[in-house]
């Protein structure tokens, strides 16, 4: 699913790496925490999945593809095999529940028809059925990522990649989401999670990536966050 | 593509028009007010010109004929006018026709014939004969006036001297300064109209974001800004047609009332068929150009 061989990954020439000789390989339907402190590569190496920015140099592949040699127009059908969550939800604050989702339907040019017959039904997945004409103002935190989640996997993709998902959660509503990601999980989506939550990396006993310094300095299957640390 | 996404894209650019509608109204009275602006120029231009064609067509040489003038000093003359490269139409006026148009235009005075009464015209007439001469390029006129002085049995040349050379210095300038107006009030709508959609674009920088992440094409993200550029160019053009229609009308109206009738503007019909040939295509052109500018960084996620 994504496979990374001696990639570096460094911003500017002469900067320091963002992230040195990395080498991984994530299998379809895997569930993986990238844990570390902040500056410690995992965002980097998310936006290299993707493919936001390209790596400086070594192989990347996402879906068995070299994302180094793919072209930019198309970028977008890279994209729309991978959910993207966000700690700061990145919603459209000012449309309801139902729009929010649709929307990532609408703008890969879904049919109205399916658009309404799915839209119900990951808002049903994520616990929000009852709230779908609800403006997301008027949401709290952690239904706001329930929301963000929904969208996800609005599309159907291959794989979800959540960038500090619970960065902004209290410690339940952050399990809820979590448990949420879990169950999608089980259905066969593969599930990437950066994140510096010890205690759900702790609870879920998850595979773990752990950087440090822009290092892969751990890879455990079942990890703890402590052990790794 | 599926007819959600045109519905998408239309209904995205009503909502972004509806969501930024201060942003829009002014951007697109800008708009109104540059194409007006450049509407009412266009106006004076083409009537101005349109005087400028019919004074031009009115500019004749008269060349007044000696009296003493033997036979053969005037049929040489009447074949040398005639046969000049320059001259496009030429008409002898006899002193006969002379007294005639001058008593037609004394009774058209309201004068009557009043003052040539007990006058003689047939055996006592004070009016030279004349030759009445279109050039075919009216410019020339001062050239030739000159040339036809010196020739045997001109008495002498006239051709509104002054007022000729003055038209046509006055026309010229006008029409250098109404092209310098029309480029520099082209060049701001542009950056007015790229400006507003940048700020629009900015303001739903997060949707683009969003669009971008969830695998939508560039062009799908770029149609509704696309048209939403069209629209305020379009409708920034639009609405001062509309103006001109009835400031034109007004004017028409204005001029026939108070009897200044020889100023002849052009009709409305063809005046509105005119800016709506250079208007509506500027004006949406100018729109789409805009948000065309005021796109590319933001598509870069």
């Amino acid at each position: 699913m994504v496979e990374a061989q001696n990639m570096y990954m460094r911003y500017h020439k002469g900067e320091q790496y963002a992230l040195e000789n990395v080498n991984f390989t994530i299998d379809r339907s895997e569930f993986v925490f990238f844990v570390g402190s902040s500056g410690a590569g995992k965002s980097t190496l998310l936006k290299l999945i993707i493919r936001e920015i390209l790596p400086s140099s070594g192989k990347l592949k996402v879906f068995n593809r070299d994302v180094t040699r793919l072209p930019r127009h198309r970028l977008p059908y890279l994209r729309r095999n991978i959910g993207m969550v966000f700690q700061d939800f990145r919603l459209m604050e000012e449309r309801t529940v139902y729009d929010n989702v649709a929307f990532a339907m609408i703008v890969i040019g879904s049919s109205r028809k399916e658009i309404r017959r799915r839209v119900p039904h990951v808002l049903k997945l994520v616990g929000l059925q009852d709230k779908a004409k609800v403006k997301i103002t008027d949401l709290s935190g952690g239904e706001q990522q329930r929301v963000g989640l929904a969208r996800a996997i609005a599309n159907r993709p291959a794989m979800i990649i959540a960038d500090e998902p619970t960065g902004n959660l209290d410690p339940g509503t952050a399990l809820d989401i979590m448990n949420l990601l879990h169950n999608i999980n089980l259905r066969g989506t593969t599930v990437l999670v950066a994140t510096h939550n010890r205690d759900i990396v702790d609870r879920f006993k998850k595979r773990v990536l752990y950087f440090e310094n822009g290092q892969l300095v751990g890879d455990e299957l079942k990890g703890i966050y402590s052990n790794v640390h | 593509m599926f007819i959600s996404s045109f519905i998408y894209i239309f209904g995205e650019t009503i909502k972004g028009l509806y969501r930024n509608r201060w942003m829009c109204i002014t951007s697109t009275g800008v708009v109104v007010v540059t194409i007006l602006m450049l509407g009412v120029f266009m106006v004076v231009n083409l009537n101005l010109s349109h005087i400028t064609e019919s004074v031009k067509e009115q500019v004749e040489i008269v060349v007044w004929i000696d009296e003493d003038a033997d036979h053969s000093t005037l049929s040489a003359l009447d074949e040398k006018l005639s046969r000049h490269a320059e001259v496009d139409e030429i008409s002898y006026v006899s002193s006969e026709e002379h007294m005639g148009r001058l008593q037609e235009q004394l009774e058209r005075a309201g004068r009557g014939s009043g003052i040539l009464e007990g006058y003689d015209t047939s055996l006592d007439n004070p009016l030279l004969a004349s030759y009445e001469i279109k050039t075919v390029v009216p410019e020339l006129v001062v050239t030739l006036a000159d040339e036809f002085e010196t020739y045997p049995g001109v008495d002498e040349v006239s051709y509104g001297r002054g007022y000729v050379e003055n038209l046509f210095a006055v026309t010229g300038v006008v029409q250098i300064i109404g092209l310098a107006l029309m480029a520099g009030l082209s060049v701001t709508a542009v950056f007015l109209i790229s400006h507003t959609i940048k700020l629009t674009v900015m303001m739903r920088k997060r949707e683009i974001t969003i669009m971008k992440y969830v695998g939508a094409t560039n062009w799908f993200i770029r149609w509704p800004f696309l048209l939403e550029g069209l629209l305020m160019g379009f409708l920034g053009a639009v609405i001062p047609m509309a103006l001109l229609y009835y400031i034109y009308q007004l004017s028409i109206e204005w001029i026939a009332a108070n009897d200044l009738m020889f100023i002849s503007p052009l009709p409305l019909e063809m005046i509105m068929i005119e800016l709506s040939k250079y208007l509506v295509p500027l004006g949406t052109g100018l729109g789409m150009l805009g948000s065309t500018f005021s796109m590319g960084r933001f598509l870069r996620v």
